[in-house]
């Protein structure tokens, strides 16, 4: 209807605007339908469309130090060369030196290829023909894997059309065996197997990511299309607290011993007093890591985190700094001790060796390392309490160290203790714990009755440069510091009157230790085996300022049966310690207490 | 629209409007008003022409800056193109060379090297305490003798170096495992032990 109204030009320049209007939202719907709310959709047809070409990002895992940053563990690059056999067969064309085409056949080629990869010529060969008889249409087969980067560039200077490669991460132990039971391994496929690597494969684990972009008719990328979704991202470093100077020479050190003693294994672990860390926890036989093949799968793991036994002489400062606490006892109180004898409630205990009856103190006691005493002066002390004591100083309840396999150590709970547990447990028996638990009572003595709890990790430092430290239970006092202080006097006379003063005497250092026989059960029989142990030593120096734990044991030493066999492992373990951290000698003599009175 | 609402909004807007409305004639006749000339907006022409110069010249400048732009990308993308083939040679280089060096720098390797030169690790350390220079430790002299073995029974493997040549002494090797130790000797002299401090030279 055309009326005079509707020719208005108003009314006309109004619905135009509408129009443009109505276009104008039209298009803005559209474009934010587009951007906003199909986007992914939209953005992934793009990358499989327009940007086909793509190519993977690895993420490198994370490299493993030792507390000084020296690297234990580092991750580079092997490949695996593949041939196309069909193309191998015919041979190549090229140009010599004089410029004319000539003919190279397979078995020419094989003989070049055979001088950079190592391998036999005829066996080169061999690969191709053999895959060529199979199927005379064959395009893949392996030339060979695990190639070294100087061997896959001279490989791709040959040149030859019908080798292609693969790169693989490769994990590298730049120290071999040093610290191999503790650093662990992984997989051909990076998949973490043992130790650290396993255990703190969260911090050492990379992501692998895509690399997305156009190229140009010559191959170039063309600029401002590459893409990296997802961005790969590098695996952690991950700090010991191992000093892999000293772990070398403990590792030596036992390495020799062990074989010395005609020992099935033997161990040495070094604890920071003030911090429970662990500097060394050397063990023979290990682990070479860059040739896991060549060891003993037994010997691939760690024994000193996973083995527990009874640990004997080694707790009899536990009975004794529970008889002072909760039993009113002093280093000076005396109980008459013949070299056997017979309890009111029939149990019979025996000293390791004949000796005259005295009235030793309860320093004479451990200097002496009499059973007799020690079940004579832990007896005066409830069970109970006897038991709670144990607990505190770690029986049953493993440590900070969270090492797979690693046990927590078992005890036999007070109503079940029969007559002779009711004595046994004063001198390290009816219980187990595991050498680190043992190193922890004694860093808990030499601490004033604080207990650190045992570490191996300093930090993990993510790829952004985080720093994250190992999340510790907190220290915890375990005995009052004077009582500490009373079984560190007592420890310290062990070693200055005890029969191996003059065997392990280190000249300047005051020390303080104690050694241990545990018996072994045999599987087969369920009783003690004859005349075969697992002894240790364990001690601290200086004595009058410690700073260092040292734990050496041996696992049924032949040439040495009881646990004089430790001793010179374990000189020669703290003098370098001592010498290794430049700790000065001690200005004072040890104060002797009366072994008997 | 009805006549009488049309009537309403001419007699709102005034007369003016309608007169300057074509199509419509006014009401009370033209002639009363007189239709003059007005100069011409002449001067209006040349700006005009300048704006299109400008507009031209504007998108020819970008034109040009555009393709300008585009060849230094294309010219930069071969540059990163010939960086990145050569930071890859680099890195199969570093990686070549890190082969090489892997294990050399091991403990067992540096004590075994040691070892070969006749160094041994000695007993317990000594030390010189500077304030009244008294002689802590043992104050003897190290023995011939060292505490382990580095090189004769290298216990702590590493494929990496087993069978690399000693720098010290290329007959022996970790793996090999030859002492020479019998080759320094057995008696060498050693140096008198430190008794009474580091003797103070006389000066006057």
């Amino acid at each position: 209807m055309t009326t005079r109204a509707t020719r208005s030009p108003r009314r006309r320049t109004v619905v135009a605007l509408l129009v443009v209007l109505i276009v104008l939202v039209a298009f803005i719907v559209r474009l934010v339908d587009i951007q906003v709310v199909n986007a992914e959709e939209h953005e992934s047809d793009a990358r499989s469309l327009a940007m086909e070409v793509g190519s993977p990002l690895y993420g490198t895992r994370g490299d493993i130090t030792d507390v000084n940053g020296a690297t234990l563990a580092t991750t580079s690059s092997v490949y695996d060369a593949k041939i196309d056999p069909k193309l191998a067969v015919q041979g190549i064309k090229r140009k010599d030196d004089a410029g004319a085409t000539i003919s190279v056949s397979w078995p020419e080629l094989a003989v070049e290829i055979a001088a950079v990869t190592g391998q036999d010529a005829a066996e080169v060969e061999g690969i191709v023909t053999t895959a060529v008889a199979a199927d005379p249409e064959s395009r893949f087969a392996y030339l060979e894997r695990g190639l070294s980067t100087e061997q896959y560039r001279a490989l791709a200077d040959l040149h030859l059309p019908f080798v292609g490669f693969d790169a693989h991460p490769h994990r590298t132990y730049p120290d071999g065996a040093v610290a191999g039971n503790v650093i662990g391994f992984v997989g051909s496929d990076e998949a973490p197997l043992e130790g650290m690597e396993a255990l703190q494969n969260s911090c050492l684990q990379s992501s692998d990511g895509e690399i997305r972009y156009m190229r140009g008719l010559d191959g170039v990328v063309i600029p401002g299309t590459e893409v990296q979704d997802p961005a790969p991202v590098n695996g952690g470093t991950l700090q010991l607290t191992i000093d892999r100077d000293l772990q070398w020479y403990m590792q030596q050190l036992i390495a020799e011993q062990t074989q010395n003693l005609g020992a099935e294994s033997g161990s040495i672990l070094v604890v920071e007093v003030a911090t429970g860390k662990i500097r060394a926890a050397a063990e023979y036989p290990s682990v070479d890591l860059n040739d896991i093949a060549s060891s003993d799968p037994a010997d691939r793991g760690s024994r000193l985190f996973r083995d527990s036994y009874e640990p004997g002489s080694t707790f009899k400062p536990v009975t004794a700094a529970t008889a002072i606490e909760a039993g009113g006892l002093t280093p000076l109180s005396t109980a008459w001790s013949p070299d056997r004898m017979e309890f009111p409630n029939g149990a019979v205990v025996n000293d390791s060796e004949h000796h005259e009856a005295q009235n030793l103190t309860l320093t004479g006691g451990l200097v002496t390392s009499s059973n007799v005493a020690l079940s004579q002066f832990g007896s005066q002390v409830d069970p109970a309490t006897r038991l709670e004591y144990l607990k505190k100083f770690g029986v049953g309840e493993g440590t900070a160290l969270n090492w797979s396999g690693e046990p927590k150590g078992t005890y036999i709970p007070t109503d079940q203790w029969d007559s002779q547990t009711y004595y046994t447990t004063t001198f390290g028996q009816a219980f187990t714990v595991t050498a680190p638990q043992v190193a922890s009572v004694y860093q808990t003595i030499a601490n004033g009755g604080v207990r650190e709890p045992l570490s191996l990790v300093e930090s993990c430092t993510a790829a952004d440069g985080t720093v994250t430290e190992p999340e510790l239970p907190e220290p915890e006092r375990v005995i009052k510091e004077d009582t500490a202080d009373q079984v560190g006097l007592m420890l310290e006379n062990v070693f200055a009157q005890g029969t191996l003063a003059e065997d392990i005497a280190i000249p300047g250092y005051r020390m303080a230790g104690k050694t241990g026989t545990a018996q072994k059960v045999d599987p087969a029989t369920g009783a003690y085996k004859d005349n075969l142990y697992y002894t240790s030593l364990v001690g601290y120096a200086p004595a009058d300022d410690p700073k260092y734990v040292v734990l050496t044991a041996f696992d049924e030493p032949k040439t040495l049966r009881l646990s004089a066999a430790n001793r010179p492992a374990f000189q020669k373990a703290m003098t370098q310690v001592l010498k290794h951290y430049r700790i000065m000698p001690s200005d004072s003599q040890t104060p002797l207490l009366p072994v008997t009175q | 629209m009805s006549a009488d609402s049309t009537a309403r909004i001419e007699s709102q807007l005034g007369d003016d409007f309608f007169s300057s409305v074509p199509g419509r004639l006014p009401r009370d006749g033209g002639r009363e008003r007189d239709l003059r000339l007005l100069a011409g907006p002449a001067a209006r022409r040349r700006p005009r022409m300048l704006y299109g110069v400008v507009a031209v010249a504007g998108a020819v400048l970008i034109g040009a800056v555009q393709m300008g732009l585009s060849i230094l990308t294309t010219q930069t993308s071969y540059e990163i193109a010939a960086l990145t083939q050569q930071e890859k040679q680099l890195t199969w280089q570093k990686q070549i060379l890190q082969d090489d060096i892997a294990g050399l720098g091991s403990p067992q390797y540096l004590a075994a090297n040691a070892a070969a030169l006749g160094m041994v690790i000695a007993e317990s350390p000594n030390y010189l305490r500077l304030s009244d220079g008294a002689v802590l430790g043992s104050s003897t002299a190290a023995g011939g003798a060292s505490n382990v073995d580095a090189l004769g029974r290298a216990a702590v493997g590493n494929s990496l170096v087993a069978g690399v040549p000693l720098v010290t002494d290329p007959a022996a090797s970790l793996e090999t495992g030859v002492s020479v130790d019998e080759l320094v000797g057995a008696d060498r002299a050693t140096p008198p032990p430190i008794a009474d401090g580091l003797p103070a030279p006389t000066t006057h």
